[in-house]
């Protein structure tokens, strides 16, 4: 056993699998037929997709529709679209104070700042570390895992984190202290606290980005910069001639990607921030989504499921324009 | 000017040496061919000239001017790569246009030469197109109008016509030659395609396991390879070897037994062997003559072209294969046995140990050549 290499084990275990995977899936497929073979293996998916994205998607519809605090739809009155009359309800968009819901508005600001300075810091760093990454450094699987690795934790793990690291008493503070800098109480301050709301999302996040455009950098032919070394073009000149038109693609994805998730932006912040604190500077539409239906006991499931129909709409058209751009890059 | 002088230029990768003290002068103007078998160091030593490549020992120069430490840019070099290397996201004439825009050449330049390499290589309908919209020939065509518009002092080919069709590579073949004529500026190109080589080349480079084994005119190389893989490499088919002794030494030249009663003559220098020393007698397939008496030619098969017919088979009794050429119509029977004979003075003789030619009789030098 010792001298089996990882690889091999891997290799021996897929086929021991489809050893014993066989003669069942042979007995099924004189069963059905093998026209319908596809759809039974699509079956499970397709049921739990139905089951956990589809249905609750039909039913927070619905829901936006019904007033009352009652949990069952039967129980509910139907109110037409009085949930989002309410929602968009407002004397000036630009003052959320002038709103029926102004925390909705307060919420809708905070999340467009939010994406804009997430977006493009993320793609930002995103791109200098896979240029950087890019070249023939040595240790480059090192450092492509290090900055993969927060993709991995949990975003309440990372909240935590950052709260410990940037508390009152936290490691922060007490290195400043060392250099002679005065402590500053990051999360409770406004500018500070959305400042690292953002550097949390862009530590959290920038892996995965990196690991998009560092697959599309490296899908460019090494003799395109040959070539350009010839033709006598200049370091920047590559960049912004060759380089990025090349990468293109990828970075209109990454735009998309990190636009969509970035309006999604919840758990991490609301852990960091204390529910969004100070006051209302951290509070995002997910997290008034999750306030009207569930916290402090508000129970306003159609002005919540109004508010998430709204956003899945915003959301629903930005995945169209990257289906669009996907399909694209194909062809 | 595009002369190019290397001096014991060494390459190696890691503790792999790649090339091994190459010397190497070209003249500017000439059309230079460097040949061999793959992974021989071609195109290592082309990226070397280029600045694509470091060098771990040597000297290089263009023009008289010492390149080793500039950058590609700056050695007024040009190449064709084997993959283009187009820009895929310009059009033709922006690909044209990138190098010049870079060295700050003005608008009304730019276009004037972009407009005279589009006509010159007839791709002036293309020119609003992106490469992808191009065949493999246009392509080619657009590569190597990249390669002009530049103005080089030398133009570096690698294998550019690899990917084209048989047809189109000999039609591009014959129109890079003609350019060449044109433009009159050094081409080094390589390729392990000997035919490209001897059609093309003024001078070949035979490159050989990072060593150059011989450089020359085509025919020069034909007719007095300096070694046994030259004589191999060039020529197809190949030259044919014979095993043999050297059983006389007279003032005209050498007589070699190789068996069967019947003793060659070779018009090599009489100085340059002595009795009994083993050497490998070598013969092109279109430099036998068939006779009454020689070498019994046992014939097994024949490939007929039409004008020309090559017999393969054996020496009676021996197993190496021996390939004769005929012009026109001739069809042996298999098993047939011919009478084989090495035409005068066309025999290059070889020492088996050290791979060398041994010299010709100085009076005999210049043979008339005979075109392959
Ligand atoms: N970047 C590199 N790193 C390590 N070894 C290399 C590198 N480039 C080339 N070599 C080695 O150098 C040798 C010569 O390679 P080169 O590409 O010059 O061959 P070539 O004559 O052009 O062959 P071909 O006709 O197949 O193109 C080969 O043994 C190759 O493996
Ligand atoms: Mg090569």
């Amino acid at each position: 056993m010792s001298t089996l290499r990882l690889p091999q084990i891997g290799e021996r275990a897929l086929d021991l699998v489809m050893g014993i995977v066989e003669a069942p899936i042979n007995g099924l497929e004189r069963l059905m037929g093998r026209k319908r073979m596809p759809y039974l293996f699509l079956a499970p998916n397709l049921v739990l997709f139905g089951i956990f994205t589809f249905l609750p998607i039909a039913i927070a519809v619905g829901y936006a529709f019904t007033g009352g605090t009652e949990l069952f739809v039967s129980d509910r009155p139907f109110v037409g679209f009085d949930n989002f009359r309410q929602l968009l309800e407002c004397e000036d968009y630009l003052r959320p104070g002038s709103c029926r819901e102004s925390l909705f508005w307060t919420a809708i600001w905070n999340t467009l700042w939010f994406v804009a300075f997430n977006v493009t810091a993320t793609l930002l760093v995103a791109l200098v570390t896979a240029l950087i990454l890019n070249r023939a450094i040595a240790a480059r699987g090192f450092f492509r895992a290090i900055f993969f690795y927060p993709v991995l934790l949990s975003p309440v793990v990372i909240g935590l984190i950052w709260k410990w690291f940037l508390d009152r008493n936290g490691l922060l503070n007490a290195l400043l202290q060392m250099l002679g800098v005065p402590p500053e109480i990051f999360l409770l301050e406004v500018g500070w606290s959305r400042f690292f709301v953002v550097v949390v999302s862009v530590w959290f996040h920038m892996g995965f980005y990196t690991l998009i455009l560092l697959a599309g950098l490296q899908a460019i032919p090494r003799d395109l910069y040959e070539a350009a070394a010839i033709d006598a073009a200049s370091p920047r000149r590559t960049l912004l001639r060759i380089t990025l038109p090349l990468l293109g693609p990828n970075l209109m994805v990454v735009l998309i990607l990190l636009m969509i998730r970035s309006v999604q932006i919840f758990d991490e912040a609301w852990v960091l921030t204390n529910g969004g604190g100070p006051g209302t500077a951290n509070s995002f539409i997910v997290q008034y989504i999750y306030q009207m239906a569930f916290g402090s006991d508000l129970r306003l499931f159609g002005l919540a499921s109004a508010a998430s129909v709204l956003m899945g709409l915003v959301l629903l058209a930005l995945t169209l324009v990257q289906l669009r751009l996907g399909r694209k890059m194909e062809s | 000017m595009g002369n190019l002088k290397l001096e014991n230029v060494s390459k190696a990768f890691g503790a792999l040496t790649v090339l091994h003290d190459i010397n190497l002068a070209i003249e500017d103007g000439k059309f230079v061919v460097f040949v061999g078998p793959s992974g021989c160091g071609k195109s290592t030593l082309l990226r070397i000239i280029a600045g694509l490549e470091d060098i771990s020992a040597g000297g290089i120069e263009i023009g008289g001017r010492d390149v080793v430490q500039l950058s590609p840019a700056e050695r007024k070099i040009a190449m064709v790569f084997q993959s283009y290397a187009l820009y895929p996201h310009m059009s033709v004439r922006k690909n044209l246009a990138f190098g010049l825009e870079n060295l700050r050449f003005k608008r009304s330049e730019i276009d004037a030469r972009i407009m005279e390499a589009a006509r010159m290589l007839a791709i002036e309908p293309y020119l609003d197109r992106k490469p992808r919209q191009l065949s493999g020939g246009q392509r080619q065509r657009v590569a190597i109008g990249r390669a002009i518009v530049r103005n080089p002092d030398i133009f570096l080919f690698d294998e550019p016509l690899s990917n084209l069709d048989a047809a189109l590579r000999v039609q591009t073949r014959a129109e890079i030659t003609r350019l060449h004529r044109e433009i009159k500026t050094t081409m080094i190109y390589v390729t392990h395609d000997q035919v490209e080589a001897m059609t093309m080349a003024d001078q070949i480079v035979v490159l050989n396991g990072g060593r150059i084994e011989q450089v020359g005119s085509p025919l020069e190389l034909f007719d007095n390879p300096r070694n046994l893989f030259v004589a191999g490499f060039l020529g197809s088919p190949r030259m044919n070897m014979l095993k043999g002794k050297v059983a006389a030494i007279g003032e005209a030249g050498v007589t070699i037994d190789a068996g069967f009663g019947s003793p060659l003559t070779a018009e090599i220098d009489p100085a340059s062997t002595k009795m009994g020393q083993a050497v490998l007698a070598g013969v092109r397939p279109a430099h036998f003559t068939l006779a009454d008496k020689g070498l019994p030619f046992i014939a097994q098969y024949y490939e007929s072209l039409g004008t020309e017919t090559y017999v393969y088979g054996t020496l009676e009794g021996q197993t190496e294969q021996i390939i004769i050429h005929r012009t026109g119509h001739f069809a042996p029977g298999t098993g047939e046995r011919l009478f084989i004979t090495p035409a005068a003075g066309r025999m290059h003789v070889f020492d088996p140990e050290t791979g060398l030619a041994l010299p010709r009789a100085v009076e005999q030098r210049s043979v008339a050549h005979e075109h392959a």
